[in-house]
């Protein structure tokens, strides 16, 4: 789950990080009007959902009340990486002495967190930048988290000395508590700044949560839901299957992530996917009812493919499901269906009794040409 | 020969009361699998499929032989559950679980590794040496016994992998699932070492996905270290940017874990990358040949 900055400079605040002072927008008046407040420069950044080491929003700086309007009204009718701008945040543009960029991402290489820090916007740690010298970076324990001695480190890493040092690792600190607090895969600074004075603050906020952990965090289960766009993938998740909608006719459903990728994989080599769909472990008659349905609810399908493997899965339970919604809905589109491990035998006679034209055999490829020659009919 | 597990492994399920612990202990014992406990605090005295139920695994461990355990507990406790296991004194921990907060899987991972113990997982099919010893939710009957070791980051891979393979007469040392998520307890490197220890293997499959680097960093101890032949098979190549293509892992933004990444890797360490599933056999045929 993806937080948008303003909602992340609030998490970072309850650990005891600053933000430049500002307030967010839905209007160009109450921008103008947070300006006119504040009495000073303002920078106005639309509030879109920016995956953590992808492009940062573009942002305005605003001298006056009148900048501030024009500012946020350009914001607010635009369309960013295809999201509708609804939001700007109109905050202090602060004086900067100096900037660092900063991000602590999971390494699945080391198995831990990994801080870097930099004066330069970030990428990622790859050689060329550990080469560079230019980046301050290490693993924290994940039993002990970051520690300030460490923090220092890397603060003197990047040239601070003294006082400065000592509270640009506090920040870096603090935000490792962050992203430790809330179960984060990724948070950073884009960037922290000093100001002349020597303070420090948030400028430019990322902070993305585990979807695994929101259990522990039952306040952010609606905030959650309504962070995923595509309102056929909310769906989806509501019904507990991974839903990724693609620009296809297409539909697919899979029991398992890799058997998913593999089926679009392979559909796109002679057309054109509807949707990924992998509905993980345990599915039900009633879970592939829905999955039928939501997956059907796409515009324009020529046909529904389904590779389903039972392992885990009880196939039979699911069949009933799917062939339930062939006939409830009168579904008339060629609905292709692979179908092979424990209880396979019982799967192919509900489906085929239910219309569907099963493939008996192992390899996806085969059976996706088997949906093509069934398209063409 | 085999990897991890064979005839002599002695296993306890922990979750074994559980729906999908009963469900998957059936299974286990029907492949041959040589069950000794079962783990559930509270139920300790009852028996599951004729099993012994213990409420920890030191009680278990003080009355049976066992040296592997595999979790079928879920997410919110694994954590304590590996622990509990590693306290035990086990040595190799089978995780299947998915949707495990990537901060305790670091926490899990730390922890067994430093007591010099094995995690396989999580978000993992099991392993399966065919015809000894199958440990994890994977359907039986698409196994048989070979020369062929597969690694797979999905449990739906493997079986579509070993299926295809058993069809075409070319029988499993050993089936491992290395997991799905973004961090696992033991990496694609590791597994392609203990291939190439067993005398048996005489080829590896992988199945690679988008996400990571494992596939990269293991091209080059392909290159450097091994000593028999790897065939490759990815997907993921439809994936969208910042999508996550239901692996927790399984994700690119820019340039880190894109496919084009790990072809090129593979590709530079003389790995065969099959095009479709259909071309897997034919290229471990070929590469049985020598």
């Amino acid at each position: 789950m993806i937080l948008y900055e303003s909602e992340a400079k609030r998490f970072f605040k309850e650990q005891g990080i600053p933000s430049p002072p500002g307030e967010v927008a839905k209007t160009s008046q109450e921008a103008a009007e947070v300006a006119r407040k504040m009495g000073k420069p303002m920078n106005i950044k639309p509030q879109i959902l920016v995956l953590p080491g992808g492009r940062a929003g573009d942002f305005q700086t605003a001298a006056t009340p009148e900048e501030a309007d024009r500012a946020a009204k350009n914001f607010l009718k635009k369309t960013l990486n295809g999201q509708q701008v609804t939001e700007v945040l109109v905050e202090e543009k602060l004086p900067v002495q100096k900037e660092v960029h900063v991000a602590i991402r999971v390494d699945g290489a080391a198995g831990a967190p990994l801080i870097m820090a930099s004066l330069d916007p970030l990428s990622d740690l790859d050689e060329e930048a550990k080469a560079s010298g230019k980046v301050a970076w290490r693993h924290a324990d994940p039993f002990r988290g970051l520690q300030s001695y460490e923090a220092r480190k890397m603060a003197k890493g990047l040239g601070f000395t003294g006082d400065a040092a000592v509270k640009l690792a506090d920040q870096i600190q603090r935000l490792y508590k962050t992203y430790s607090q809330w179960n984060a895969l990724a948070a950073g600074f884009n960037p922290l700044v000093m100001t002349p004075e020597g303070n420090f603050f948030a400028a430019g906020a990322f902070l993305e949560i585990d979807d695994s952990a929101l259990f522990r965090f039952p306040q952010l289960r609606e905030l959650s839901l309504s962070r995923i766009l595509d309102p056929l993938a909310r769906e989806g998740k509501t019904i507990g299957v991974t839903y990724v909608g693609l620009d296809g006719d297409i539909g697919v459903i899979c029991t398992g992530a890799g058997i998913g990728m593999a089926t679009v994989d392979l559909i796109s080599k002679r057309g054109r996917p509807a949707n990924f769909l992998e509905t993980g472990g345990g599915i039900t008659e009633k879970q592939m009812a829905d999955v039928m349905r939501l997956v059907l609810k796409k515009p324009g399908l020529k046909g529904v493919f389904l590779n389903m493997y039972g392992g885990i899965n009880p196939i039979h339970e699911g069949a009933k499901g799917v062939v339930k919604v062939i006939r409830e809905d009168r579904v008339s589109i060629p609905v292709v269906a692979k179908a092979i491990g424990n209880f396979q035998e019982e799967t192919w006679k509900i489906l085929e009794e239910g219309g569907v034209t099963v493939i008996k055999t192992i390899p996806t490829d085969q059976a996706v040409d088997e949906l093509f020659k069934r398209l063409k009919k | 020969m085999s990897i991890l597990i064979d005839e002599k492994t002695r296993v306890m399920v922990q979750g074994i009361t559980g729906r999908m612990g009963a469900v998957q202990t059936m299974h286990m014992l029907k492949a041959g699998t040589k069950i000794t406990a079962g783990v559930t605090p509270g139920r300790g005295g009852s028996r599951v499929e004729g099993v012994p139920v213990y409420d920890s695994a030191e009680e278990a461990m003080a009355e049976q032989e066992i040296n592997t355990s595999v979790l079928f507990v879920p997410g919110p406790v694994c954590e304590e559950s590996c622990a509990e296991a590693i306290d035990a004194g086990l040595k190799l921990i089978i995780l299947i679980t998915e949707h495990i907060p990537t901060h305790d899987t670091m926490r899990i991972r730390a922890y067994v590794r430093s007591h010099g113990a094995t995690l396989i997982g999580p978000t993992t099919p099991g392993v399966i040496t065919p015809g000894k010893c199958r440990i994890g939710i994977m359907p039986t009957s698409l196994f048989t016994p070979g020369p062929v070791g597969i690694i797979t980051r999905s449990g739906t891979m493997s079986y579509e992998i070993a299926g295809l393979l058993t069809t075409e007469g070319l029988g499993q040392t050993t089936m491992v699932g290395m997991g799905g998520d973004p961090v696992v307890g033991t990496s694609l490197i590791e597994l392609l070492d203990l291939f190439n220890q067993d005398p048996e293997t005489k080829v590896v499959v992988v199945h690679g996905e988008i996400g990571g680097t494992q596939e990269e960093r293991a091209a080059v101890f392909i290159r450097q270290k091994m000593t028999k032949p790897v065939i490759a098979y990815m997907t993921g190549k439809v994936a969208l940017e910042g999508s996550r293509m239901g692996h927790a892992g399984a994700v690119f933004v820019r340039q880190r874990g894109a496919m084009e990444n790990k072809i090129k890797a593979f590709r530079e360490a003389g790995v065969p990358i099959a095009d479709t599933p259909s071309e897997i056999a034919g290229l471990v045929r070929s590469a049985l040949k020598g």
